[in-house]
């Protein structure tokens, strides 16, 4: 039974001992505590005792060498001959796997489909493995929520692997073909699921065998994949970065609770929230969240206005402008841009500007009664004629606040009751 | 004739300095009594001799460390007034600028490096002390003041040893005063303080605390033999405290009787008894001796109003002192 | 650049201040003759002699306190407390003396000392002798506290403390005596309050001390592979700390994993986590996260001990987590 002759701990700050000398060769017959090797300290040279009788064999570290403290450098056999049990190195990393090495070539990606897809089911192979291709070719089709789309090879040469099969699905940016520019040898049809058996290149080497125990683990005990809970009170749960840049961008996360994005939300998640569809149209009835008010003035005093103001010009009166100015002046933004719809046509006053608000002019039109719903921003229709004007306003409530809604169609309202009295 | 002449002046230095250190003391009482003075002091009084007759064998530039009863110390060694009051007023013009206190007071400039509010905690710092002039091959000496109480600390065992094996010039001056805070000093300490000191090999004296001639003779002797190099020694001084543990230990006769206060107070008083001496002597006459405490009471009645009215240190200086600054210059190499 | 091992260069610093300024002296138990256990300090008794390399007896509290002493006195004390677990011991003339001298005495009596000691587990030495207890005395004010992680930074951390007019505790890691580092022959200081980066990165900051510099560095290592930049700072010195570089590289990659041999609560990671929080608050992308030794005195059995420390596999494991925005804490 072979005894084996380790290098000893050597003192407290030495973890390798320097084989100064073999005393003895290998094959030498040795008795139990005859000096075997000397060793280097750092204080001074320490020899090494035989464990027991018997033949010194296999030997693995020579004169000179620096041997681990701890590692077996040799054994003491019943008989002179190396028993040829030296450790065996570790296996070699990847040494297994190369019968599973992918064919050299271009990858052929699964392209992005569709913002909720996540991946596509590939309906079916245009190309073999193995056949040519050119760079138009349809190579595949996949299927996306809408209807069956064409993917071309992107590449002139020849198809060397299909990853997957027809039928499955295959995440979006994912490798699914590789086309390379030689006829290739094997050409290698795989199905999606054999995926987890190939060796990428890029994977880490499988660690060595070591005396140590288990690899450590964090001291940060992970949790599951959880998503939290949306809180009763409301309160969305987002990282203080991504709630800074929401804020600076005008991003409403409510938005994202709205579309069942899972909380929490970091600055990734904004991509998502930037990238949702602008809130739809106003809808054919209006919704219970516009906003709809009401006034009535003679309509004779605006009337009246125009004609005075023509004759005070000597020009034709610019209805439209007028009633522009009436309504951003309302706004409290006399500068700002409105949209004055009338007679079919659109002005904007003044030309050039982004208009804040639109005011269509159906007075003198049978229309009496509108209900439009909210627009991309407050619109003020002006309906009847002989007696009475109605002034309509409609608007989304973030456009404008009940007080500013109110404000807005009383001065407007106002100005259009007694335009002179608001002219001085 | 010369010899008595200087003689008379280090006695009448003496009886001074210990006026000084009494009236000092009432004075800081009084500012405790009257509520005028943040926090609790330990009054000296009583034991006057003990500083005065060792720190008279001692230069500037010997060095003393002091205990939470430190004013003796401060005074004896050569402090002013003025700062002193300051100091126990937190005032800026303290000698640690109002942030010490009683228990920390220190003054660099005359070798006191400090009162120590952890008993024995200065132990180390005086062997120290005394490591460095071996080391800048001084002949200072450094005497470490300590109580009985203290002599329960590990530290002074561990400190002793050192000093001994390296002949540090420390002497270590247990000033004996019956009694650790509330408890009897027999109560704490087993066997013989100075056995403990001959335990090392360290020579150990036994003296009369309250007669500061006795006092400042052996220190003498033992300051000259330390400059050679014979340290270090152990001196046990008899004393009394007549204040109890700290200014607020009013009510004590649960410890400790009033019979064996009076006692001391009127037989043992160590300014009493040396001013019958002077005038015994024919040294200074009695109305010579009052004078000299008129002048005491009067310089620190001024130095209390002084302090009283003097400026508490400004709201700025609360992080400073910290760390002491570095020359960035000598953090270059080649520097 | 030649490489030597960080036992080496703490010799070589201390061997160089002491012939630059002949008031500093070593005090410790066996550092003269034997030059330590660990052998750190061989051959400075030869070339100092015994007056200025001091073997003390096993007197901790005594030697520390003598230290202090001296240090009030015009000599400048290298102290050498041969296993950090020690400083216990010693913590009233480090705390309550060394510590306090100068701000007590207004400025008049300061403390030009430096308390040599170690930290650092997974020796088989058990509880005793493997602790890292720097957030003991960084917690204190009045002492600056230093710790190298390569021998590069022991000897320009050294000379500095040497120089330095204040107390400094110096940290070294006991595993890392023998290994080496490129070390330049030329004199060279490393500032006290100067953080290091020791590899830039863009995803994730992870900030480490001592041996979890190289924890760290081979965590990165592992996320480049992954397409994760990650960021390695070793701040070099506790106290005075180099907040500025730890905020801005938090402020770049909004995510930090803050990793330390000192236990996992109540510690360094838990100061330097706060300040981030407090400073780069509105650029954080995820919590910082605190990685320590496991609140557990340390085990001898190997099985246990390896398993209480901070691993690369750990760190990158971590990392990985913050950059995908699971939860790792409810929320």
């Amino acid at each position: 039974m072979p005894h084996e002759v380790i290098m000893p701990a050597l003192g407290m700050a030495q973890d390798t001992g320097k084989i100064v000398g073999w005393l003895k060769q290998p094959g030498d017959a040795v008795k139990a505590g005859e000096a075997l090797f000397e060793v280097e300290t750092d204080k001074a040279t320490m020899e090494v005792e035989a464990p027991a009788d018997g033949f010194l064999t296999d030997v693995q570290a020579g004169d000179g060498e620096d041997v681990p403290v701890g590692n077996v450098i040799a054994l003491i056999s019943d008989t002179a001959e190396d028993s040829g049990s030296r450790v065996a190195p570790a296996p070699a990393a990847g040494d297994a796997a190369s019968e599973d090495a992918l064919p050299e070539g271009i990858g052929v990606i699964m392209p992005a489909l569709g913002m909720a897809q996540d991946e596509g089911v590939i309906v079916a192979w245009h190309k073999a493995p193995g056949e040519a291709v050119a760079s138009g070719d349809i190579l595949f089709e996949v299927e996306t929520d809408k209807a069956t789309m064409e993917v071309e090879a992107g590449q002139d040469g020849f198809v060397a692997a299909l990853l997957a099969e027809a039928g499955e699905a295959a995440p979006v940016g994912e490798v699914i073909a590789i086309i390379s520019g030689e006829k290739p040898a094997t050409p290698v049809q795989r199905s999606w699921a054999d995926k987890a058996k190939a060796v990428p290149a890029a994977a880490p080497p499988p660690t060595e065998a070591e005396d140590k125990p288990a690899p450590p683990k964090a001291p940060a005990k992970p949790a599951a994949k959880a998503t939290a809970p949306v809180s009763p009170g409301g309160r969305i749960l987002a990282s203080p970065k991504a709630r800074r840049i929401a804020l600076e961008e005008g991003l409403d996360l409510g938005r994202l609770v709205e579309s069942g994005h899972p909380q929490p939300y970091h600055v990734a998640d904004l991509e998502v929230l930037r990238n949702l569809p602008a809130e739809a149209a106003a809808p054919a009835t209006a919704t219970a969240s516009s906003r709809r008010l009401t006034a009535e003035v003679p309509a004779e005093a605006f009337a009246a206005f125009c004609a005075w103001a023509a004759e005070d010009s000597g020009a034709p009166v610019d209805r439209p402008a007028l009633l522009a100015r009436f309504a951003a002046a309302a706004l409290g933004r006399p500068d700002a841009g409105v949209a004055v719809e009338s007679h079919g046509q659109t002005r904007t006053l003044p030309e050039d500007t982004d208009p804040v608000l639109i005011l269509r002019d159906l007075a003198g039109s049978p229309l009496t009664s509108i209900n439009l719903g909210a627009e991309d921003v407050p619109v003020l229709t002006l309906t009847g004629a002989c007696d009475t004007l109605t002034i309509t306003l409609e608007c989304a409530p973030g456009q404008l606040s009940a007080p500013e809604a109110l404000d807005l169609l009383a001065g407007f309202a106002g100005r259009m009751g007694e335009p002179l009295r608001h002219l001085l | 004739m010369a010899d008595t002449k200087t003689n008379t002046e280090d006695y009448m230095r003496m009886y001074r300095q210990m006026v000084r250190i009494r009236v000092f003391e009432d004075n800081a009482n009084q500012l405790y009594l009257s509520a005028k003075m943040p926090g609790l002091t330990h009054m000296y009084s009583g034991e006057e001799a003990v500083a005065v007759g060792i720190c008279e064998a001692l230069t500037d530039d010997d060095r003393i460390t002091s205990t939470h009863r430190g004013h003796g110390h401060c005074v004896a060694k050569g402090a002013d007034y003025k700062q002193m009051f300051c100091e126990l007023l937190g005032k800026e013009e303290g000698y640690c600028r109002g942030k010490g206190g009683s228990m920390h007071i220190a003054d660099q400039s005359h070798g006191n490096l400090g009162a120590n509010a952890i008993v024995g905690g200065s132990m180390g710092i005086a062997t120290g002390s005394a490591l460095s002039s071996k080391l800048q091959g001084s002949d200072d000496v450094t005497v470490c003041f300590f109580g009985d109480g203290a002599t329960a600390q590990g530290l002074l065992y561990e400190v002793m040893n050192m000093a001994a094996l390296w002949h540090l010039p420390v002497i270590y001056a247990c000033e004996n005063n019956g009694y650790s805070e509330y408890t009897k000093t027999e109560e704490i300490a087993a066997g013989s303080i100075t056995a403990r000191a001959e335990a090392f090999g360290i020579e150990a004296f036994t003296v009369d605390g309250q007669d500061v001639l006795a006092v400042n003779d052996l220190t003498q002797k033992l300051v000259a033999r330390a400059r050679k190099g014979e340290g270090p020694f152990f001196v046990e001084l008899l004393t009394y405290r007549y204040h109890g543990h700290h200014v607020g230990d009013i009510n004590r006769a649960y410890y400790r009787e009033k019979e064996e206060e009076t006692i001391w107070k009127e037989s043992r008083d160590p300014i009493v008894n040396f001013g019958k001496w002077l005038s015994e002597e024919g040294i200074a006459s009695a109305e010579d001796l009052k004078t000299m405490e008129d002048e005491i009471r009067a310089e620190a009645k001024q130095a209390v109003d002084y302090a009283l009215a003097a400026k508490y240190p400004d709201e700025s200086e609360v992080d400073m002192h910290v760390f002491a600054p570095t020359d960035p210059a000598t953090l270059r190499p080649g520097a | 650049m030649r490489e030597i091992t960080l036992s080496q260069a703490v010799n070589e610093a201390i061997a160089e201040e002491m012939r630059r300024d002949p008031t500093t002296f070593l005090i410790g138990e066996d550092v003269a003759e034997a030059g330590t256990p660990f052998k750190v300090l061989a051959g400075l008794a030869d070339e100092f002699g015994t007056e200025r390399v001091i073997d003390t007896p096993i007197a901790e509290p005594g030697f520390m306190g003598i230290a202090v002493g001296a240090a009030l006195t015009g000599s400048r004390p290298i102290v050498d407390l041969m296993f950090g677990d020690f400083i216990y011991l010693i913590m009233d003339q480090l705390c309550n003396q060394a510590a306090k001298a100068y701000y007590m005495s207004g400025g008049k009596l300061n403390v030009p000392l430096v308390l040599r000691t170690n930290l650092g587990a997974t020796r088989r030495s058990a509880a005793q002798h493997s602790q890292s207890l720097h957030a003991l005395v960084a917690h204190i004010p009045g002492l600056k506290v230093a710790m190298p992680s390569s021998a590069y930074e022991a000897k320009g951390l050294m000379k500095t403390a040497i120089r330095d007019n204040n107390p400094v505790v110096i940290f070294e890691d006991k595993l890392m005596y023998n290994d080496k580092a490129p070390v330049p022959e030329e004199e060279y200081l490393i500032p006290f309050g100067e953080a290091h980066v020791k590899r830039e990165g863009t995803d994730i900051t992870l900030i480490a001390t001592s041996s979890m510099v190289q924890v760290c560095e081979a965590a990165a290592e592992m996320l480049a592979a992954e397409g994760i930049s990650a960021e390695v700072i070793d701040p070099r010195t506790i106290v005075p700390l180099d907040e500025a570089t730890l905020i801005a590289s938090a402020k770049k990659t909004s995510r930090v994993i803050v990793v330390d041999e000192g236990h996992q609560s109540y510690g360094i990671t838990g100061e330097i986590a706060g300040r981030i929080n407090e400073k780069a608050f509105y650029h954080l992308d995820a919590p910082v996260l605190r990685m320590g030794a496991m609140d557990v005195p340390v085990p001898f059995s190997p099985a246990l001990e390896d398993i209480t420390v901070p691993t690369p596999e750990g760190v990158a494991e971590n990392a990985r987590k913050l950059m995908s925005g699971e939860m790792i804490h409810a929320a």
